[in-house]
């Protein structure tokens, strides 16, 4: 077991690099874009010498070497710096746009792992029969679709023809949990091709291990048919699932800005999507560190699950 | 006794697939106490049978005839124990599980502490004492021996009046079949009926009462163990029986003999763990050296070592007092064709999805720079030679038996024109006809070509007889070596005297043949 702490602390100090690279490389990206948060922050008002003065006000007249450092500074102490073009502390953006993500995505979880596996074992007990066929002939047809095609069929036929829900979370602000009606549309649309990606690793693990001599043994010996498929065969069709997981998780952290755009959620992907848009270099470096810590974090564990259930496995670094 | 005695039986099972008789007309009584061992070569259609009796058969198979099992309840102990264990659920779930099935009718309160008394006492039946630790394990952290007896617990704690166990003993060194033999006379001795599939002639004969032989799916000879064995009838059995015919490699004349292989003062590590230490060995041109040893002594590292498989060594490996370089890559191409391995899965040694006269011709194409067309004559040629038709050698190797491959492998190797060929237990999956086949091809292989040396890694004296220098390994040491005839009759390391003290038959005889006769 401490061969496995080792490492767990060696993925973990790799992921701290992969993070700082993250920032550093995001940092130069942003400065490489034509124009800055002056230029954005004057608006329709172009004169030179009025943006000398905003640039002047903010430090971006500084090398950018410097302003990186400055940052990564405040870093140390969990400063995260303030916004150039409102002023406000970053932590303050990440902390509220947080609320709304974290809300989406735990939900879209919590709904994606049942269904997934469950229509993967389902695909798999019935393989080649018409529930297999069915389950995996919708699942590739959905998986087909992108997003925001599939978001907006939803908003057309649900919201504006037959009004049943919003079509948007407008007006709702961050409380998106007073107003239940908003979260159908989006998280039906986040969970659409997860659910389809997972539930069809799942079928292809779970036709192996059905087919598997232990599984037969099992069966031999009499073992119920439910308890053989959950707790004999399934364990070893999850171990490509947790992985499949951990990204769709991380994923679902990490900006979906396609679809928080589409409903209008004020989450981290339109707090990501406007600084980018504004400039405004250290809102989008702070979301660089969050979505890294998550990144490394998620895929950790995923790891660590996946050993669980393939111990067989060396794990690599 | 009567009729009713038997916990199952068999009568006139036909297996018939894709028009093929693989079963034809099997009848067979499994009697309570009792060893029941089905004989035959790979393919005689004992697995088919003994699966029967499980209620399984190949898939769309044509059955008649009928299988009658006292309640249904029969265990089953496949050749490779590790296929039937969960490799992603500890040792203890399946077994749990089985004895949740047995305790429905006690209140639910008692239930836990009665399912795992039952686990731990099956655990203790089957020779696992110290059950508990082993119910917190992984399938990969047990032994191949603990496996095997796990999966004998399941069946113990099924209640199973009727076990099979498939080829319990094949390709495990002497002292590994003697414990094997105990476990199960031990399932007897307890009232259950033993069905053995087996081809290993030694344990069959130290286990069994009754022996019915197959050949292509029909008994051909059937009746009490000693009696099979003392007057067969059928000539089959008797070529079957055959005591192994001395097969001794000539001895090569000292006089124009030279070393080809020196190994000096070789220690080798797995990770950081020194498994195998030689001071020195030596192979000369023409003899056939057996590097005898149990499973896990070494002598595999040994080999690889010598072929540049395994390069976490220090010391020295020399080929015509060149020292080699440790890893494969490094070595020259001439290096690599004048050292050449055989390996004992031949089947995981080929590419499924080429034809075996493709693969063979390419070691020629790779090592010797021969033009394609040219090797693929040298390889059918070769392969005719160890008595693969051309018909054979077009195919692909998921359509070639055990044996077949074995002989297509040294095929492969000998293109090369090796000097030093490596052969890693390379008869151990193999029946006894099979066998002597391949040893015999080794033999005739030593005898027609002055300038090949063998190395014959093995575990099983029999196939070591064909050595004429044996080097004895335990637990990574060298710890007799000498003239075959030395060590085989008059060994002097205490290892080697439990080698070869090889009275299985006779040891196991007195404990287990007194038993009531049918």
């Amino acid at each position: 077991m401490s061969g496995l702490g080792s490492w767990a602390a060696r993925r973990l100090l790799l992921g701290g690099a992969q993070t700082v690279a993250v920032v550093v490389l995001v940092f130069a990206l942003t400065e490489a874009l034509p124009g800055d948060a002056a230029v954005a922050l004057a608006g329709d008002q172009p004169d030179p010498a009025r943006i000398a003065a905003i640039r002047e006000a903010l430090d971006l007249d500084r090398p950018a070497y410097e302003r990186l450092a400055d940052w990564a500074t405040g870093l140390l102490h969990a400063d995260f710096g303030n916004s150039l073009t409102s002023g406000r502390p970053v932590s303050s953006y990440i902390s509220d746009a947080f609320g709304p993500t974290l809300l989406l995505a735990g939900l879209t979880v919590a709904l994606l792992v049942p269904v997934g596996v469950g229509l993967g074992v389902l695909a798999a007990r019935y393989e080649g029969r018409f529930v297999d066929r069915l389950v995996s002939s919708v699942t590739l047809g959905v998986y087909a679709v992108p997003e925001f095609a599939f978001g907006v069929l939803l908003v057309t036929v649900f919201a504006l023809r037959l009004d049943w829900l919003p079509p948007t979370a407008v007006g709702y602000g961050t409380d998106l949990l007073g107003h239940p009606a908003a979260l159908v549309l989006p998280v039906l649309v986040l969970l659409s091709r997860p659910v389809c990606s997972l539930s069809r690793l799942v079928r292809a693990g779970m036709i192996d291990a059905l087919a598997s001599p232990y599984v037969a043994q099992a069966r031999r010996y009499g073992i119920p048919g439910a308890r053989v498929r959950y707790a004999h065969a399934l364990p070893n069709a999850m171990a490509p699932a947790a992985q499949q997981l951990a990204r769709t998780v991380d994923w679902l952290l990490c900006g979906v800005i396609v679809v928080e755009a589409l409903f209008v959620i004020p989450g981290l992907g339109t707090v990501l999507m406007n600084a980018v848009a504004e400039r405004d270099v250290p809102v989008v470096q702070g979301l660089a560190v969050i979505f890294g810590v998550i990144t490394v974090v998620l895929n950790l564990g995923a790891d660590l699950v996946a050993h669980r259930f393939a111990p067989r496995a060396e794990v690599a670094a | 006794m009567s009729e009713s005695a038997a916990v199952a039986e068999i009568e006139e099972l036909t297996v018939e697939v894709g028009g093929r008789r693989i079963v034809d007309g099997v009848s067979l009584r499994v009697l309570p106490g009792r060893v029941t061992a089905l004989v035959g070569a790979s393919g005689s259609g004992k697995t088919t049978t003994g699966r029967a009796l499980l209620g399984e058969f190949p898939s769309g198979a044509r059955v008649t005839g009928f299988v009658r099992v006292d309640e249904a309840l029969v265990g089953y102990v496949p050749q490779h124990p590790a296929a039937v264990l969960n490799p992603a659920r500890r040792v203890g779930a399946l077994l749990y599980d089985i004895a949740r099935g047995r305790v429905r009718e006690l209140p639910r309160r008692a239930r836990r502490a009665a399912v795992r008394e039952h686990v731990l006492n099956a655990l203790a039946m089957a020779q696992l004492p110290d059950g508990s630790r082993l119910l917190r394990r992984f399938p990969h952290q047990l032994s191949g021996g603990q496996q095997q007896r796990v999966v004998l617990a399941q069946a113990l704690l099924l209640g199973a009046r009727v076990v099979v166990a498939d080829e319990p003993t094949t390709g495990q060194d002497a002292l590994t079949k003697r414990r094997v033999v105990d476990e199960l006379a031990a399932v007897a001795a307890r009232g259950i009926g033993v069905v053995l599939l087996s081809h290993d002639l030694e344990t069959v004969r130290a286990l069994a009462h009754e022996v019915l032989v197959m050949r292509d799916g029909r008994v051909v000879e059937s009746g009490p163990t000693e009696r099979v064995w003392l007057a067969p009838s059928h000539p089959w059995t008797r070529e079957l029986l055959a005591e192994q015919p001395p097969l001794r490699g000539d001895t090569p004349a000292t006089s124009n003999s030279y070393t080809v292989l020196r190994v000096r003062d070789l220690r080798a590590r797995h990770r950081d763990v020194e498994v195998l230490h030689t001071p020195e060995l030596v192979l000369r041109s023409g003899e056939c050296l057996a590097v005898l040893g149990r499973s896990g002594s070494g002598k595999t590292t040994l080999a690889r070592c010598m072929a540049g498989l395994h390069r976490g060594y220090e010391g020295e490996v020399l080929l015509d007092g060149v020292t080699l370089p440790p890893s494969l890559r490094d070595r020259t191409r001439a290096q690599l064709a004048t050292v050449q391995y055989v390996f004992q899965d031949a089947r995981a040694s080929f590419d499924e999805r080429r034809p075996v006269l493709d693969q063979v011709a390419r070691t020629a194409v790779r090592l010797r720079g021969v033009p394609p067309r040219e090797a693929r004559g040298e390889a059918a040629e070769v392969l005719n030679s160890l008595g693969l038709a051309d018909e054979l050698a077009a195919r692909s190797p998921a359509r070639l038996s055990g044996g077949e491959l074995q002989r297509a492998a040294l095929a492969r190797a000998l293109l090369a024109r090796p000097r030093v060929l490596v052969c890693d237990e390379i008869t151990s999956g193999l029946d006894t006809v099979t066998r002597r086949g391949i040893l015999d091809l080794l033999a005739g292989l030593l005898r027609d070509r002055d300038d090949l040396s063998l190395v014959l890694i093995t575990h099983d004296l029999d196939t070591a007889r064909l050595a004429s220098r044996i080097a004895v390994l335990d637990a990574g040491e060298v710890v007799e070596q000498g003239s075959a005839e030395d060590i085989l009759t008059a060994p002097t390391h205490p290892f080697t005297v439990s080698l070869t003290e090889k009275r299985l038959v006779e040891k196991r005889r007195d404990q287990i043949q007194p038993s009531s006769h049918a």
